[in-house]
């Protein structure tokens, strides 16, 4: 590993070690990767209040701690680790049930006949390759606004899961919820983004 | 027998390999008699890969410039 590298072609006992250093083009390269993500999970734990105050803490914390940290998770989850912890305690003892048995509906019942059959085709999207998609502007936009607009817990298992590539076991235990729940908060959420880009195509 | 709403709302756990045995055939054997659900279950797919393609950011005002800047001094016990 070449001791000048840039943040990104670092591994990460080499980023470690930079912060540790106090290179200032690795402190703006792990704040940029991974304060969105802090920030899910403390808005998932805590709610918008708190979040930003929760995740700063956070930082703080991270970064006097770092020269002990040990490699045993990723420095990713060890961020949000640290900040579910955080977000947890802030919120002491209140209590925060998720009640699963809202109505919620992937597909609304009009779009089914009474024996659960759909009555319009699905139609096939036009859409690009994903190396396109990152040059459509418009579509960016719309999945960039449904996104912030999902529930917090739903967008922080979805930034974890499927942005971030984390397992549902870490997932489960940063943001405390079952497993089960976890599931339907992502299905929910790939749900919204999936209406949200079908409107997107048929406009 | 398992209908297109199934699919709709197991779509997520069926493509992440996340059901019981009996289930994920159940729902396999429709999804091999209906095109809508095979077409659903392709957005779906695509949704996953767009959005992670895409890696939309939530919305905050931290100057995030600044945060590395504090996050730096503190490390190195500058004031």
């Amino acid at each position: 590993m070449k001791k000048n590298a840039p943040p990104e072609q670092l591994d990460e006992k080499g980023l470690i070690a930079k912060l540790i250093d106090g290179d200032a083009a690795a402190f703006e390269f792990v704040v940029n990767q991974y304060h969105s993500t802090m920030l899910s999970v403390a808005r998932a734990i805590i709610g918008d209040a708190f979040a930003d105050e929760v995740v700063q803490e956070a930082w703080v914390s991270a970064i006097k701690a770092l020269p002990r940290f040990e490699g045993r998770a990723s420095l990713k989850t060890w961020l949000l680790q640290i900040t579910s912890n955080g977000a947890k305690t802030r919120l002491r003892r209140e209590s925060r049930q998720l009640s699963l048995d809202d109505g919620w509906q992937a597909e609304p019942d009009s779009k089914f006949d009474h024996r659960g059959h759909r009555i319009d085709d699905v139609l096939p999207w036009n859409i690009d390759t994903p190396e396109a998609l990152l040059e459509n502007e418009q579509l960016r936009s719309v999945i960039e606004t449904a996104y912030q607009k999902l529930p917090p817990q739903q967008r922080a298992v979805l930034t974890m899961y499927d942005m971030g590539g984390m397992e549902m076991t870490e997932i489960c235990n940063i943001l405390d919820l079952s497993a089960s729940n976890a599931r339907v908060l992502l299905h929910r959420a790939r749900t919204t983004l999936h209406h949200s880009i079908e409107k997107y195509q048929e406009s | 027998m398992f209908e297109c709403k199934d699919i709709a709302e197991e779509a997520s756990n069926y493509l992440d390999g996340d059901l019981p045995l009996g289930k994920r055939i159940g729902l396999f054997l429709h999804i091999v008699i209906c095109s809508c659900c095979r077409e659903y279950l392709q957005q779906i797919k695509q949704t996953i890969s767009t959005v992670a393609t895409i890696k939309p950011q939530e919305r905050h005002s931290t100057d995030t410039q600044a945060l590395a800047e504090k996050l730096r001094a503190l490390s190195k016990g500058e004031p």
